[in-house]
């Protein structure tokens, strides 16, 4: 009895794991500007969804309802132009909204971001119509075993990316001179003007850099995913998540907060679908966002939180 | 208390003349279009009002304010389900979106500031799953939880749901008087400007943010009731959508944070916009969303902060105050 029950959890368990990955890579963004600029970008899950619309018009070479078939780029690879376009998507928002933004009044950064937000939704909206869509490469519905796992291979690529893109980004900030620069105007803005470093510039940088992450991690989205131009809000939530409960500003605990909400949602949706209830695809997401609030609740600084 | 009473005295009189024209339009056979118009400018109005109460002068940056229209607009259509009066659903359904409020207060008043606002999006968004999910009364349609069609709205004419948004326009215009000059809301924007100085001064500030955001919850729950009278329909993406706080942050924004006019001129922004861009329905979001941007760098203090330092006002004020 009890191993069969351990084997019917086993799938659920890897399946979290693995999509924790795709939240921690989508998270990342939204953590180093958090971290550096100490704003919290509510247009970051449209902008993800933005780099998904990207690699999804790649693909298909659909716009405005017409196709051009001259198009057919894996997502993947996509990502050779996605990733500049975001990036400098990203330097012109910091560069001149936010950077005006931050200087009027607490709020105002939050309130321009939201505008960004619902233009992003719009823009998504006329290009590529509301209806929901996915990036159905030849791989996206592969899967293996491995002994009792059954892995699906864009779980696992979700996963991999995650990892990836963490180190470099860490190895970034701690070994150039850009990152360190985004090291120390995010611990003091002051100090780092006085040793030379334009924080402005700076600021503009990680931004940028904050949304190169957004585009791997929308390619990878729409891979595991489908997606609408309003799926943004519900991604917001996920990453805010990830980065509350593993408390600001330690990579650890982004990394398990990936890993808690991915298992919170597969484990989840799971028992919704043991127990025969209705609704276990939409439930799912219900645990998620219910576990954030739990997380508050009990810990607002976060599990690892300092 | 009698002090409150003649700092609420200035300027009546217009305003009971523009209240009375307002309220007699239905019986003078006023076009149905311009009720309706007005009747969602009312609803606009008492929301935007008690989000500036909140973000303005409470310095709660609220984005689950969908949660309570939602949550009001369920338990009144529902109860219409179980025939339950219309008029006291939406009592009911304002007392479950206050007590809702208190429920959340637990985890997200521990929030501060930025926290608190992305703390209090994940509410709304955490109930439109829920709803999607449960269907508390009739057959399931397919895929669990769907629209509900309010029950008995036959009996309401346009008249009577104007009057009501009207009513509930005024009474949280009035409430906002009462509360900004009462002790509340001096506590209230002691709490916004520095709230350790406050708390040191010995302001329960955890009590007095509580207080207005079941306030707020309150009235906007009223008002999200009068909205549903209105469309008669209910379902949860709608319901509990982020257009709403869009909605109350725009009006709030662009009529000026923190100043008791600001709403106003900002509703009817808003409802012009609404109507006006109804044309363009394809573009209207990214017209919204540029506007919100520009007025937010351009003029941050809104219509009525621009007014208050033009000129013309301040020398009406000085003719006013040298009496």
């Amino acid at each position: 009895m009890v191993p069969e029950v351990l084997a019917g959890l086993s799938d659920p368990i890897i399946m979290g794991i693995l999509l924790g990955g795709l939240y921690i890579l989508i998270a990342l963004g939204l953590s180093l500007v958090f971290g550096v600029m100490r704003l919290i970008n509510v247009a970051h899950g449209d902008l993800v969804i933005l780099g998904t619309y990207f690699a999804f018009f790649g693909m298909t070479g659909e716009i405005l309802g017409h196709r051009l078939t001259i198009f057919g780029i894996d997502p993947i690879l996509s990502l050779v132009i996605g990733i500049p376009l975001l990036f400098a998507i990203g330097f012109a928002i910091q560069k001149f909204l936010m950077s005006r933004a931050v200087q009027i009044s607490m709020e105002a950064p939050l309130i321009i971001a939201f505008g960004i937000s619902l233009i992003i939704q719009n823009i998504c909206q006329r290009l590529w119509t509301p209806y929901s869509r996915g990036l159905t490469t030849s791989y996206a519905l592969k899967s293996f075993s491995v002994g009792v796992f059954h892995i699906p291979l864009v779980y696992l690529l979700d996963f991999i990316c995650a990892l990836i893109v963490m180190v470099i980004l860490r190895e970034f900030l701690r070994r150039t001179y850009l990152g360190k620069a985004i090291n120390a105007a995010s611990q003091d803005r002051r100090a780092a003007q006085l040793m030379g470093i334009n924080t402005d510039r700076v600021y503009a940088f990680a931004f940028a850099i904050a949304m190169a992450t957004a585009a791997i991690a929308g390619v990878f989205l729409g891979l595991t995913f489908p997606f609408t131009p309003t799926s943004g809000v519900s991604f917001l939530i996920i990453a805010f998540g990830v980065i509350i409960i593993g408390g600001l500003g330690s990579v650890l605990g982004t990394f398990l907060g990936g890993l808690i909400l991915g298992l919170a949602q597969t484990l989840g949706g799971h028992v919704l679908n043991e127990l025969g209830l209705p609704g276990a695809a939409t439930g799912q997401y219900l645990f998620l966002y219910v576990m954030v609030l739990v997380v508050l609740g009990v810990r607002p600084q976060g599990i690892f939180g300092r | 208390m009698g002090d409150i009473t003649h700092r609420l005295r200035g300027g009546l009189i217009p305003l009971a003349a523009v209240i009375g024209v307002l309220a007699v339009l239905p019986i003078a056979g006023a076009p149905r279009s311009w009720l309706l118009y007005l009747l969602l400018f009312f609803i606009y109005l008492s929301m935007a009002n008690m989000w500036n109460l909140l973000c303005g002068y409470s310095g709660l940056i609220s984005l689950c304010q969908p949660a309570f229209i939602g949550l009001a607009g369920y338990t009144l259509v529902i109860g219409t389900w179980w025939g339950l009066p219309i008029h006291l659903g939406m009592i009911i359904g304002a007392i479950v979106a206050a007590a809702f409020a208190l429920l959340i207060s637990i985890p997200v008043f521990r929030l501060r500031g930025i926290y608190f606002a992305i703390g209090t999006l994940v509410v709304p968004e955490a109930l439109k799953y829920a709803f999607l999910i449960w269907r508390p009364v009739g057959g399931t349609i397919h895929g669990g939880g769907a629209g509900y069609v309010l029950k008995g709205a036959a009996g309401f004419s346009t008249a009577e749901v104007y009057w009501l948004a009207l009513g509930i326009a005024l009474a949280s215009a009035f409430c906002m008087r009462v509360i900004l000059r009462s002790k509340l809301g001096l506590g209230l924007a002691s709490i916004r400007d520095n709230d350790r100085t406050a708390a040191s001064s010995g302001i329960n500030v955890f009590k007095l943010k509580l207080y207005s955001f079941v306030i707020g919850a309150f009235v906007t729950g009223i008002a999200g009731t009068i909205f549903y009278i209105y469309q008669q329909y209910i379902e949860p993406t709608s319901a509990f959508s982020v257009r709403w706080t869009m909605i109350l942050i725009l009006a709030t924004v662009i009529g000026g944070m923190s100043t008791e006019g600001g709403p106003v001129f900002g509703a009817v922004i808003v409802v012009f916009l609404h109507f006006l861009l109804a044309r363009y329905a394809g573009i209207n979001l990214i017209i919204q969303g540029t506007l919100l941007i520009i007025m937010m760098l351009l003029v941050p203090e809104g219509i009525m902060g621009f007014i208050r330092k033009t000129r013309p006002y301040r020398s009406l004020l000085e003719l006013a105050t040298s009496r």
